[in-house]
């Protein structure tokens, strides 16, 4: 291990051999308004044995979903799932889960639930007491055998998911964002008996392969990174990380290995476009984007919120620094960037945010002012018009014709939320409002014409 | 290279140890021992009582004597039980069947929304005759009949609710049962009746407390011209009245009052304190249902021991037998073809083939029956009994909601009070009032009370009882910031009941008022035509005519007038409490 070996993904001829693997699959789910969203577009993704894959994603990328598929929860819309080169027919019996949420039964003892995990083995029960005790020994659950989960800590209780999983025996244990729920200190220790486990070599363990949308925790683990890039769900970069364990998170290469994935995800995310005409009142606003677009789903507060701090700490440009300070998920803190560059109140010059003209003007104005700017901006983005059409022509429209449309303009979308962020979006501006009670989305009466 | 510390015990943390158990039976355990031999003689000894010979013309008249109560109170529990178990059977089959398929969910879900409306009492001619014909010359044909009446009046609830809890069982547990290649019994054993514990313990009490009404009323029933007494509490209270024994009859009433206090404490208590580990939050509740009988049994050692030398010598030998059919690891996916499902599925044809074939074939002698016999002017006065009714059911909604509301609010504002009040309101709504309708209409007779209005209050007696406790469950929930809140505001008066109490517990109400609407139309049957020793008063109702039919046995009216009173359950279902419903989980949900 002499040299810091970060390598962009180069197919290595001589690659350890596959234990499970998803050739060529698309996903879709049908959504609201009967309507296909595709969430996973041709994944080619394989487990390889002896690795510590991490799949890292924002939430709504498809990460959940791939996990699905190569456990045999769900079957792939096209495409095939194999496992040690035969397809997959239900159940993959090589691999185990470890859910988010834990997913225990909460009317079962730590002991009970970890045997859950071997109900489906024919073994004697001295057997099956004997494989229950070692995975509990094993994850450092003893003297908990007769808790139940609610009594016990976050920590604890993801032991016994992670016990039960590891009670079949299984090849690759899968991490459904394992760590995702649990405090910060409780996920490094686990984190770091993960590693130590795969590390052991002394279970059938092979393999681990990991769903996250934290960064540093896919490059504090993982041996491979795969990032998923969502709507719909398709690879982007696969990178190798040879960094030796315990990895230490303030190390010079740890630090380029979470740059390069920053820079990465920034690109693609928010790729430097030429700059858009502000548009002048009285002129009408030509549409720079043309082709429909989709909205990040980001409440307006959040984007006001961005605003005001990146006027008030003018060197605070770095949206990784930003990301830190406001104290978001990385995946999070881009869409509320995104948000605020789309409607012109921002420019994203390659890493950088930095406040518009428009921008500036818009933190100046007071409450019908920035109004008025975001109403203007509204009307640039194309998916609104959507909704403005009808409003021209009546009062009040349904919101499920409002969806159908959504849904066959953005087709990698959930049309409900990009629904609810638009009528989040309108009421801020002042043009519709939405009645839960009849679902409808109505023109609201201009309180200034009133007033006047 | 060295990893951090594995895992450092945090001293903080309680140890948790196997529950030390003594391995020693003590007194506790000779009681509960006995008190089990007790259960298992008396279940023998009562229900040999149903196996006698019964001969319709040469009926034994019941014992006066006010000794035999024990025993018809016995008959009476047995009754309930088996009906309840029956009712349990039918529940795990039907809701999971609705669960699992969507065939089966297409005909199952409509027909129990139905079937609930239907009233239970107006049946009772037909499936007494049925049974009797069934089981010929022996008693058992008339308690099948009553248990039938039973088991009709509570099923449909633990059904339905039994159906939702599988269906809203979070999808990660289902993913876990899954992943882990649980088979469809250990799914059910482990997943699907656990987490539907709780929602099946608490409707199976309610129908348990509502079946109380139907065994009173289905002891003594006078069908087709007939007289037909089972041995009972509530033919006991029936022939007490017609007697004029008052002893008697008070006597009754204290013996189906302990045996509902009974029921309650010794079983449905501790089987509510021990399902609270059932219940979906992680988090420790703050305050557990309490059981004294929970509490003592626990204690018992009797238990552990059965559980190791009966119970797990028997699954451990059921397991091996099950495993040489069953192959190990995980179940593959079901595609193509397999015979266990073309097997099921055929099964399942021919079933709906054989009911649907039963339904439709009786649904056109019915309608064959009811076309000759009933003429159009009939059936036109059938409908305008059945809009009084109405009128009547809806009356005592209203003045049980302008009552107990106020009262109910009060009583949740003092917990002491409330402590006490709300099982009383749920004995209340258990106990069977038609029992005491006879002496009731005594006093109507003697101060002169007209029947049309005093069945509204014989029809509240029975009912009334649902709205206070629900009312005092959506009261005693609203939470405590909201009521801080409504103080430091300085809300008082109509202004504080207006933005806080009605909205809070809206959701409640309609539940309360819902059920004691359904119960009132069942009430009807019987609150609109009573008797009191010579004389029978009778109300302009739907109810008394569904009474008098079923007592003339006048088939075609029979089936006319159970149509009708269902329509009439089925449209105020549809038409205001699904709307309410929905109103209520919309806007007045408090989370």
């Amino acid at each position: 291990m002499a040299q810091p070996s970060v390598t962009l993904t180069a197919p290595e001829p001589q690659k350890p051999p596959v234990i499970a693997e998803l050739r060529n699959v698309t996903k879709s789910f049908v959504v609201a308004g009967g309507s296909e969203m595709k969430v996973l577009d041709q994944i080619d993704l394989a487990v390889h044995e002896g690795e510590l894959l991490a799949l890292l994603g924002q939430s709504g990328s498809g990460k959940s979903t791939i996990l699905r598929c190569l456990t045999g929860l769900t079957e792939p819309t096209i495409g095939r799932v194999l496992c040690y080169g035969q397809p997959l027919d239900g159940i993959n019996p090589h691999a185990s889960i470890v859910f988010q949420t834990f997913a225990l039964y909460p009317w079962l003892t730590v002991e009970q639930n970890v045997a859950v995990g071997l109900m489906s083995k024919h073994m004697s029960r001295s057997d099956r007491d004997a494989a229950v005790e070692k995975a509990i020994e094993l994850i450092g659950l003893s003297n908990y055998h007769a808790a139940y989960p609610r009594e016990i800590s976050g920590g604890m209780r993801q032991r016994v998911g992670i016990a039960r999983a590891l009670v079949s025996a299984p090849e690759i244990l899968c991490l459904d964002e394992a760590f995702s729920a649990l405090d910060v200190l409780t996920a490094e220790n686990l984190r770091h008996e993960m590693i130590s486990l795969w590390h052991k070599k002394d279970t059938s363990l092979k393999s681990i392969f990991m769903v996250t949308h934290n960064i540093e925790e896919a490059v504090e683990m993982a041996t491979r990174i795969c990032i998923l890039f969502p709507r719909p769900g398709r690879l982007g970069l696969v990178l190798e990380n040879h960094l030796p364990y315990p990895r230490d998170s303030k190390s010079p290469e740890f630090q380029n290995l979470v740059r390069t994935i920053h820079e990465t995800i920034t690109t693609l995310t928010l790729p430097d476009l030429p700059p858009e005409p502000t548009p002048v009142a009285g002129v009408p606003i030509s549409r720079a984007r043309n082709r429909m677009e989709s909205i990040p789903y980001v409440p307006v507060g959040q984007i006001l919120g961005l605003l005001s701090i990146l006027r008030d700490t003018p060197d605070l440009t770095n949206i990784y620094d930003i990301s830190n300070e406001i104290g978001k998920e990385f995946g999070e803190t881009i869409g509320i960037v995104k948000a605020a560059e789309i409607l012109a109140l921002v420019d994203t010059p390659k890493n950088d945010v930095q406040l518009t003209e428009l921008g500036q003007r818009f933190l100046s104005e007071d409450r019908i002012g920035r109004r008025q700017i975001f109403n203007d901006q509204i009307h640039n983005l194309r998916i609104f018009h959507i909704i403005i059409e009808y409003l021209k022509l009546q009062d009040e429209v349904e919101a499920d014709q409002i969806l159908k449309d959504i849904a066959s303009a953005l087709p990698y979308d959930n049309p409900e939320k990009i629904l609810q962020t638009m009528v989040a979006w309108g009421r801020y501006a002042g043009i519709m409002d939405f009645n839960a009670n009849t679902r409808t989305v109505f023109v609201l009466k201009d309180e200034d014409e009133e007033h006047s | 290279m060295p990893l951090p510390a594995f895992w450092v015990m945090n001293p903080d943390l309680p140890q948790f140890t196997a529950a030390e158990h003594r391995g020693r039976f003590g007194w506790l355990d000779v009681v509960i021992l006995a008190g089990l031999f007790g259960l298992l003689w008396s279940v023998l000894h009562f229900g040999g009582g149903m196996l006698t010979h019964f001969d319709e013309h040469a009926m034994p008249p019941l014992e006066t004597g006010v000794w035999h109560i024990p025993y018809y109170a016995g008959r009476t529990l047995l009754r309930m039980w088996l009906a309840f178990c029956c009712s349990l059977t039918f529940t795990f089959a039907v809701g999971y069947a609705a669960a699992k398929s969507r065939v089966a969910r297409a005909i199952i879900l409509p027909a129990i929304d139905v079937l609930q409306s239907v009233p239970v009492l107006g049946f009772l001619s037909a499936t007494v005759t049925g049974f009797m014909a069934l089981f010929p010359g022996s008693l058992l044909g008339v308690e099948c009949a009553s248990i039938f009446a039973i088991f009709t009046g509570q099923v449909w609830n633990m059904t339905f609710g039994f159906y939702h809890s599988m269906v809203t069982i979070p999808s990660d547990l289902q993913e876990a049962a899954t992943t882990f290649g649980l088979s469809r019994w250990q799914r059910f054993s482990t997943l699907e009746v656990p987490s539907s514990m709780h929602s099946l313990l608490w409707n199976s009490m309610m129908s348990f407390g509502g079946g109380w009404f139907f065994v009173a009323q289905s002891e003594a029933i006078s069908v087709m011209n007939k007289n037909i007494k089972l041995p009972g509490l509530g033919s006991y209270m029936a022939g007490a009245v017609e007697r004029g024994d008052n002893s008697g009859a008070f006597w009754a009433v204290v013996a189906m009052l302990l045996v509902i206090v009974a029921s309650d404490q010794f079983v449905w208590r501790p089987l509510i304190a021990w399902a609270d580990k059932f219940k979906m939050e992680l988090t420790e509740a703050s305050q557990a249902p309490q059981s004294w009988v929970y509490d003592l049994l626990r204690g018992a050692y009797v238990f552990e021991w059965l559980a190791i030398h009966l119970l797990h010598p028997v699954t451990e030998r059921l397991r091996v037998l099950t495993q040489r059919f069953v192959p190990a690891g995980p179940r593959k996916s079901t595609h193509g073809f397999s015979l266990s499902k073309l097997v099921f599925i055929l099964l399942g044809t021919a079933l709906v083939l054989w009911v649907g074939f039963h339904a439709v074939t009786g649904l056109i002698a019915a309608f064959e029956s009811v076309r000759n016999a009933v003429s159009l002017e009939m059936l036109a006065k059938i409908a305008w009994l059945g809009v009084l009714t109405m009128l009547r059911v809806l009356a005592m909604t209203v003045l049980a909601t302008l009552i107990w509301t106020p009262i109910g609010v009060w009583i949740a504002s003092k917990p002491g009070v409330a402590r006490i009040a709300q099982p009383l309101a749920q004995i209340a709504a258990s106990f069977p009032v038609n029992m005491t309708f006879p002496i009731v209409v005594g006093l109507f007779v003697a101060w002169r009370i007209p029947m049309n209005w005093g069945s509204i209050f014989l029809i509240a007696m029975g009912t009334q009882w649902y709205l206070l406790f629900n009312v005092i469950a959506g009261a005693m929930a609203i939470p405590n910031d909201l009521k801080d809140a409504a103080r430091t505001y300085g809300l008082r008066g109509w202004a504080l009941w207006r933005t806080l109490i009605l909205p809070a517990i809206f959701p409640f109400w309609v539940t309360g008022a819902c059920t004691a609407a359904g119960g009132a139309w069942n009430a009807s049957i019987v609150a609109e035509w009573a008797t009191w020793g010579d004389t029978t008063l009778k109300a302009d109702g739907l109810g008394a005519f569904i009474a008098d039919v079923t007592q003339r046995g006048d088939t075609p009216l029979i089936i006319c007038s159970i149509a009708m009173m269902s329509f009439f359950v089925v449209a105020t279902n549809q038409l205001l409490w699904r709307r309410l419903y929905s109103l209520a989980e919309r806007r007045f949900r408090l989370d």
